[in-house]
């Protein structure tokens, strides 16, 4: 394989990376929605069970756990932006490395007498290697930071599923518990999904490393 | 690939003009470029697009080390003009460029740095070349609003930029205007619209008529020699230009 052709080739998969991340960000800002749903949701439980009084303690007690959970969440996944931030920096730069590497290479084939070129593009693509493994890094502390998140997610389904549990115990609320805690378990399932397509963005598992040749 | 033809030469003391791509896909405007050389050392003028770069470089390095060039002249900020600044860079970071201080901001996004930049001041400036000057001459507004022409007076060559452009058709290509008239046909729908200024257009045209000039070079389309550079200078000072249909 020519440097030429090397360089070609890598095109479609660092523009593809820019569009997984877009999806990443898209999917990140849903999960922050979801989460400020849950806040607003948990205040309302936390009302019901005031009016529920003593028949429904513990549905108070979960109802501000979930709420401690949203805001948590939300934090977790603001703070996301940073790295997404310099994932997007990384793979621009490795955009517009290639079309210089696309250029440089298309020089040296002009000029083969010009052994200034052949430097200059091995400089080049040691300088798209080190920028390449900083994504790998980069890569690898958004799914460390997603895994993180997950973990707090299951934390939020046990106490969705606990708040059902508690409902049953709401006698004359019991109904009205249920339906919220119903709710609960629901869009926390919602942001289960979401993490899990996180999870399987080919930002991550796709054999990325390799992307520049 | 282009092809390079030596315009003037006095011992090491050259215009080279690196022109006529038959590969470049006819979306991108065909341009010219040339260096200016002396003692060893090479400044080229409006190095070009970032997309001709490979074109231009074999070209220039099959007679010149396009690691001695000293600097880039930019008459002014378009990207035929002078994206492919980053890559040139590449092969001497150290090299200068000089350019209106109106664009010394702008151009950046092509590429360099704070220390890559000579700003030129409105009146113009003297830029050495090994000892060779070369004087930055304004011609604001034709069509940039921060503009120069570079001239040398020793070899009697006016770089002119986008002044004098034409956009020539398929099978017109010689080096040289052999033919005025039959030439400026394709310079004036150009120069009305794009040259945004008619007194800037008069002061331009009394400033060239003045100095001696053997070579009137655009970066786009002819060179104008011997009595076409006055025929030409004659022909702007009378187009109205800054005219637009719609
Ligand atoms: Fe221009
Ligand atoms: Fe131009």
């Amino acid at each position: 394989m020519t440097a030429t052709s090397i360089m070609t080739a890598k095109t479609p998969a660092a523009g593809t990376d820019l569009l997984q991340i877009v999806h990443i960000n898209e999917e990140i800002k849903r999960v922050v929605g979801v989460s400020v749903k849950i806040n607003i949701m948990a205040l309302n439980a936390i009302f019901l069970a005031k009016r529920a009084g003593t028949a429904a303690l513990g549905f108070g007690v979960l109802s501000n756990e979930l709420r401690v959970f949203s805001q948590d969440l939300r934090t977790c996944m603001e703070s996301l932006n940073g790295l997404i931030h310099a994932c997007v920096n990384q793979v621009s730069i490795g955009l517009k490395g290639i079309r210089t590497g696309r250029l440089l290479s298309e020089a040296a084939r002009l000029a083969p007498q010009q052994p200034a070129v052949a430097r200059i593009l091995q400089d080049h693509k040691r300088e798209i290697e080190r920028r390449d493994q900083q994504l790998t890094i980069l890569r690898r502390q958004l799914k460390g930071a997603l895994e993180d998140v997950f973990q707090m997610v299951e934390l939020g389904g046990v106490l969705a599923k606990s708040a059902k549990i508690e409902a049953a115990y709401g006698q004359s609320f019991a109904a009205s518990l249920a339906q919220v805690s119903g709710e609960f378990d629901g869009v926390v399932e919602e942001i289960r999904g979401s993490l899990e397509a996180l999870r399987r963005s080919a930002f991550f598992t796709g054999n990325r490393n390799n992307w520049r040749g | 690939m282009k092809t390079t033809k030596t315009i003037f030469q006095d011992g090491n003391h050259k215009w080279v003009a690196i022109v006529r791509d038959p590969e470049k896909p006819n979306y991108l405007i065909d341009t010219n470029e040339y260096l200016v050389t002396y003692g060893g050392k090479g400044l080229l003028l409006d190095p070009g697009g970032a997309e001709i770069f490979p074109s231009v470089f074999s070209a220039l390095s099959a007679d010149f080390d396009p690691t001695a060039l000293a600097g880039i002249f930019a008459s002014h900020q378009d990207p035929d003009v002078c994206s492919s600044l980053a890559l040139w860079l590449d092969f001497n970071p150290a090299m200068r460029c000089y350019i209106s201080w109106m664009w010394s901001s702008f151009v950046p996004h092509f590429g360099g740095n704070a220390e890559t930049f000579v700003q030129i001041p409105d009146e113009g400036i003297d830029i050495s070349l090994d000892g060779l000057s070369l004087k930055a001459i304004p011609a604001h507004y034709l069509h940039s609003s921060g503009n120069f022409n570079l001239y040398d007076k020793v070899a009697k060559v006016l770089f002119s930029g986008d002044v004098g452009a034409a956009l020539l058709p398929p099978g017109m290509d010689g080096l040289f205007v052999e033919n005025f008239d039959a030439h400026i046909r394709h310079a004036e729908g150009f120069h009305k619209r794009w040259m945004g200024s008619n007194e800037a257009k008069r002061r331009w045209c009394e400033r060239v008529s003045q100095m001696d000039v053997d070579m009137l070079c655009p970066q786009h389309g002819a060179i104008y020699r011997g009595a076409d550079v006055q025929r030409f200078i004659s022909w702007f000072d009378e187009l109205q230009v800054g005219v637009i249909s719609a």
